[in-house]
């Protein structure tokens, strides 16, 4: 038997919904809680019981002859996950030197990722923009921008 | 209502609202044209700026995007055969095949006049049915509301697609376990927050939209490597008149006047929607044409554009009585909207019209001004706007992540969304690639909250019985709906299923007979 989409995804929720089940246990009740009909842990505990059952019955009712499995070729994983890690380094730049040092690099960087290479490119769509949107939202909108930890330690501020 | 009406108007007409309405036309139509994204990031996409603005304008430009967007999708599905979105598939159906006979303009026009159509009746049913029901709903109790919200997710969980019934539950479910971390309102307990400071407010509804649509989307056009391909660009000196001859408006007329009255209704049913909407339509004026017109369906045929076309807009309309009169979305985006509204802090339901009528009035005013300025200035500009398609998707993407993460950023300041982003994207982008429906986690999650706090008022009232679903006649009734909805359509495919086994046999057993 081939594992088709509906068995990983029925093993997954399986697992997920037990983790859900097992951590709701430690939901701590108000005294007393236990005696009532609906605490913090009533909905909870209902949601994993029924995300079991469903899990179960994808489980049963999953194609069994092989026509609806997982195929991985053809995608650009190693791409996606430069992009994800950009989007992380991206919010990680906001602090240390704040929004338009952090919207420059993330959107080269993004423009590089995607196979732009021409340096001129590269500024004239990323650096315009960043100083406009930093405008905007510091001189049009009034919002605080925090100049970024680096920033504040080499100017001051 | 002629107060209501009048309080509309007066708030739709004001220069900022219908600047909001022109607003969210021309960006919902560039967003739509865009293949992948559709309505609903388009409308994910708007909430950040509307934070800033009062409710009412805000709801506005958002029904201007919606509108915009399933409009722009018609456009690149005619010119380019790329829907925008999965409700402008049956448009390219026969909207490119007139393209390629050289009369795009005509179908782009055919499209603005049957939207417009779709849109206005829908616009004006709405007008009335939506105060109507919502004075019904007035008497709602919580375990009716309780019924209720049961009822919009099974409803979107088995309007989901062949086959996809189980995986839209599991993905309600899951939607429902995420909007229950964070602080219990009931109890003030902390609920899978794992120690973090972060998780304590719970996980925001515009992290969770923006990173399951936006991102998402966006991240997938990558995984799929469709940023690489070369642009289809329509050749706009060939987009030919724009003008329909008396005998072709006279020939599709009552096809445009059907299909609105049907999409409406197709879109007032929860978990329906515009999709479903656009290929009933199509099917149904396939039925009804005579054998020689209907060759002519799938080549270019008249009626076949502006079916789905009246169609979609008049569901898209449609879709707003259910969140304008009991709370419930009737498709994705709707459901977004109503995580904007309970984000300004407005509960959307029978109370609405009585404790906010000028959002209430308003949104279904502009509504019509929206059709109104699609057809009036989009329509003219649509060679200029797909122009802005010319931008290379190297580019394009890395600015719609950009806008994508700084809305989420801007609203609360914090990194952690950033990276909590990144987190959602890769599980959102696993379970797409599972085929797992992600409108319904979204569902769940917003219903989430609402419908614990029902549940737990319910059970207090009936002395932690669960007779209360079914001793109230009206709970009863909606509880028996919810409980069809969900039943009859895989018991239908069981039972079409077994009628194919079953005349797949008799051949072979007249032949073994024989």
């Amino acid at each position: 038997m081939t594992l088709s989409k509906d068995h990983i995804g029925g093993l997954v929720f399986l697992g997920l919904s037990a983790a859900y089940g097992h951590y709701a246990g430690d939901i701590l009740l108000l005294p007393g809680d236990e005696y009532e009909p609906f605490h913090a842990q009533t909905v909870p505990n209902f949601l994993a019981a029924m995300g079991g059952f469903l899990s179960i019955l994808l489980l049963l009712t999953a194609d069994r002859d092989g026509k609806n499995g997982l195929s991985l070729t053809g995608y650009d994983f190693a791409l996606v996950a430069k992009l994800l890690v950009l989007v992380v380094l991206f919010g990680l730049a906001l602090e240390w030197v704040g929004f338009l040092l952090a919207t420059v690099i993330f959107l080269i960087g993004g423009y590089w990722l995607l196979g732009v290479r021409k340096v001129k490119t590269l500024l004239v769509a990323s650096v315009p923009f960043a100083v406009g949107i930093w405008f905007s939202l510091t001189q049009l909108l009034d919002i605080y921008l925090a100049p970024g930890q680096l920033i504040s330690q080499i100017f001051g501020g | 209502m002629l107060d209501g009406i009048m309080t509309g108007l007066t708030t739709a007409v004001m220069p900022f609202n219908l600047m909001m309405v022109v607003v969210g036309c021309f960006a919902g139509t560039f967003i739509g044209m865009l293949p992948g994204l559709g309505p609903i990031s388009a409308v994910a996409l708007m909430i950040p700026i509307t934070y800033g603005l009062d409710p009412s304008s805000g709801i506005i430009l958002m029904a201007g995007v919606y509108y915009g967007a399933v409009f722009g999708g018609s456009t690149s599905s005619i010119l380019i055969n790329a829907p925008g979105c999965a409700s402008t598939v049956v448009t390219s159906f026969d909207g490119y095949p007139l393209a390629q006979q050289k009369q795009a303009g005509k179908a782009l026009a055919l499209a603005a006049y049957s939207s417009f159509t779709g849109g206005t009746v829908g616009a004006i049913v709405l007008l009335f049915a939506a105060p109507a029901l919502a004075s019904v709903s007035l008497s709602f109790q919580s375990s009716d509301y309780f019924a209720l919200m049961i009822l919009g997710l099974t409803a979107v969980a088995a309007f989901s697609g062949k086959g996809q019934v189980i995986k839209a539950l599991i993905m309600t479910i899951f939607g429902l376990m995420i909007a229950t971390v964070g602080t219990d309102v009931t109890s003030g307990t902390t609920r899978f927050t794992f120690g973090s400071v972060d998780l304590i407010d719970g996980i925001s509804f515009l992290l969770l939209a923006m990173a399951t649509f936006a991102l998402t989307e966006v991240v997938m056009t990558v995984l799929k490597g469709q940023h690489r391909e070369e642009e289809q660009q329509m050749d706009m000196s060939q987009l030919g008149s724009m003008k329909l001859s008396k005998e072709e408006v006279k020939h599709v007329a009552p096809t445009i006047a059907r299909s609105s009255v049907f999409g409406f209704i197709v879109g007032v049913l929860p978990g329906a929607g515009a999709t479903i909407a656009s290929f009933l339509a199509y099917g149904l004026e396939r039925n009804l044409a005579s054998a020689k017109e209907k060759l002519k369906f799938g080549k270019g045929a008249l009626r076949g554009l502006a079916a789905p076309e009246s169609a979609n807009n008049a569901a898209s309309t449609g879709s707003f009585v259910p969140l304008l009169t009991l709370g419930i979305p009737g498709s994705g985006t709707t459901a977004i909207m109503l995580g904007a509204l309970i984000a300004y802090g407005i509960q959307p339901g029978p109370r609405l019209f009585i404790d906010n009528p000028d959002v209430f009035w308003s949104v279904i005013i502009s509504m019509y001004f929206g059709n109104l300025v699609l057809l009036i200035l989009n329509l003219p500009l649509i060679p200029y706007i797909s122009r802005l398609l010319v931008i290379p998707r190297p580019i394009l993407i890395p600015l719609i992540l950009f806008f994508s993460i700084t809305g989420v950023y801007l609203v609360s300041f914090n990194t952690f969304d950033i990276h909590m982003m990144a987190i959602i994207t890769v599980i959102a982008i696993f379970l797409k690639l599972l085929e797992f429906p992600m409108a319904p986690m979204l569902l769940g999650f917003i219903l989430g909250g609402l419908m614990e706090n029902n549940l737990s008022r319910a059970l207090t009232i009936s002395d932690g019985s669960f007779s209360f679903l079914w001793e109230r006649p009206l709970s009863l009734g909606i509880v028996i709906t919810a409980v069809l909805v969900l039943v009859i359509p895989p018991l239908s495919e069981y039972w079409k299923s077994r009628r194919q086994v079953a005349t797949k046999k008799d051949p072979e057993t007249a032949i073994s007979e024989g």
